[in-house]
């Protein structure tokens, strides 16, 4: 019975590896990017989610299609990447690299470098994991630890590119970076999702590879940089806001930093940027306002609770809004008087 | 055009206005959906108190039928029954946007409220991919006429978005350009999946 099942599944992996062939060639000759994407996404199906074990057989005949001529073929090769390391972390070694090349690509289409951008968010933290759970480290989880920061390097210098949309993109890698190089503390709100749930605190202090107080240095040098985005008095309103939400989620899950946080929000209030036109300033107090109720309800903030309320305030929240987000705790503070 | 803008629509009962825009970007061939953010879906009963409220599960020919039966000639004569019969052309059942799962590139709200309800929930949503995607409030009135213009407001704004070579670059000019042109003040923020 069970040869019987092995064979079964020995015939099944060969029609699967058959079809993939197929699937791989007949790519190659189609012209329209829609149905090369749709053989991809087969093929992807194939080898990551129903057997496994034939993505490295495969890896290298998906990433050929990184040079095609079409954004969108590339930008399936860049999920395809993502989806496989998420299902098989030893991909690492053989994707990074790829990854840090077309980053570096200056005729890259945009839309691929936005779509690098936050497949190297996901894999940072994918990368960590398997880190912090490998025994031994070998020269090609060294090289890929390289590669991984200096992508996080090249990032670091996009915040501040001349396209907006590079720029948003950006600004969420950082979130994720600020997030997972500093350590989770008491009050963090922390992910549903345990893939997403990655911090400091969960690197071992004696790492042979990582290094603690590097990693929460490079979180601060990244912190800092959003806030000097946030300050920017050029930036759009559309990077405002991003930026505004992602130091919303910082200072939810790292409370650490909820005071600077809602500090750099008192400054931005007074000093929006002068470029803004009056809708958008519209759009940007009332994001603002939508950010302050959010940080109100965390239990963290209640030191900050005179500040956040003058704020909110000022921005045009009812006292009903206001009262509506404190956290109940306040009002058992209350009572006693 | 070509297509590529995954465009959702949303107003509260995802009745009229969204529905009004789905019609006209549909027939104009772009990638778009329709929702409301509300709990239920209301329509128009014979006193402004008893609204007909149906939930998202029912279909449009359900309640077609509902107020059929109600009074055939109280739901012909508001149009609400000329408007059922244009929706259950285009989908069974209106959908609710907390529920939906789908990814935009824009998302088009009809009134502040609505806007502020797909703002919570992607607040809500715990954030995945990190893809963005771009809210803009139009503010339209409940009503035939003003839904109708509404929906001709949305398209202009969908070709002008239609016609960026690199959305994010250009979202920020392009709408200011839409908002002069329009004469209407928008709301736009940028939310993540």
């Amino acid at each position: 019975m069970d040869e019987d099942s092995t064979t079964a599944d020995m015939a099944e992996g060969i029609n699967t590896s058959d079809r993939v062939i197929d699937l791989i060639n007949q790519t190659h000759l189609l012209t329209k990017d829609s149905q090369k994407i749709a053989n991809l996404k087969h093929v992807q199906e194939l080898i990551v989610h129903k057997d496994p074990t034939l993505l490295d057989n495969f890896l290298d005949e998906v990433l050929q299609f990184q040079h095609d001529k079409s954004a969108d073929v590339r930008k399936f090769v860049v999920g395809f990447i993502e989806e496989a390391c998420k299902k098989d972390n030893d991909m690492l070694c053989s994707v990074i690299p790829h990854l840090n090349l077309m980053l570096s690509d200056a005729a890259q289409h945009v839309a691929v470098i936005k779509k690098v951008i936050l497949c190297s968010m996901q894999l940072y933290r994918v990368a960590l994991k398997w880190l912090v759970n490998a025994r031994t480290f070998g020269e090609e989880m060294e090289a890929v630890w390289d590669q991984i920061q200096e992508i996080k390097r090249k990032v670091f210098i996009m915040l501040d590119s001349e396209n907006d949309g590079i720029r948003t993109h950006s600004t969420k890698y950082m979130e994720s970076l600020i997030l997972v190089e500093s350590a989770r503390i008491q009050g963090s709100e922390i992910p549903k999702k345990p893939e997403a749930d990655m911090s400091l605190d969960q690197i071992p202090e004696e790492h042979g590879l990582l290094k603690r107080d590097e990693l929460e240095k490079d979180g601060l040098h990244g912190f800092e940089l959003l806030l000097d985005l946030l300050a920017s008095p050029s930036i759009t309103s559309v990077n405002l806001m991003a930026c505004m939400g992602s130091l919303t989620t910082i200072a939810k899950q790292r409370p650490q930093f909820m005071p600077r946080v809602i500090q750099a929000f008192e400054t931005l209030h007074v000093n929006l940027p002068p470029t803004l036109a009056k809708s958008q300033v519209s759009s940007v107090r009332k994001h603002l306002k939508m950010q302050l109720l959010n940080l109100l309800k965390h239990p963290s903030s209640v030191s900050l609770h005179s500040n956040i309320t003058t704020l909110l305030t000022d921005l045009g929240a009812s006292e009903a809004e206001i009262a509506k987000n404190t956290p109940k705790v306040r009002e058992s503070f209350k009572r006693p008087r | 055009m070509s297509g590529k803008l995954k465009v959702a629509v949303v107003c509260s009962s995802n009745q009229n206005r969204s529905m009004e825009a789905h019609a006209v970007l549909s027939k104009k061939g772009y990638n778009v959906k329709s929702f409301g953010t509300g709990a239920n879906c209301k329509l128009p009963g014979s006193a402004p108190d008893k609204p007909n409220i149906y939930d998202f599960r029912t279909t449009y020919e359900e309640m077609y039928r509902d107020l059929e039966s109600k009074d055939k000639q109280l739901y012909t004569r508001n149009g609400i029954l000329s408007m059922l019969d244009r929706n259950r052309r285009i989908k069974q059942r209106p959908e609710r946007f907390q529920n939906s799962k789908e990814k935009f590139d824009i998302v088009v709200t009809a009134e502040e409220r609505v806007y502020d309800q797909v703002i919570e929930d992607f607040n809500t949503r715990e954030e995945d991919s990190g893809e963005p995607v771009h809210v803009i409030n139009i503010e339209i009135m409940d009503n035939h006429e003003e839904a109708t213009l509404g929906a001709f407001t949305i398209l202009k704004l969908c070709q002008l978005l239609e016609g960026c070579t690199d959305l994010e670059r250009d979202i920020d000019e392009k709408i200011l350009k839409f908002e002069r042109e329009s004469n209407r003040d928008i709301l736009h923020t940028i939310c993540f999946y």
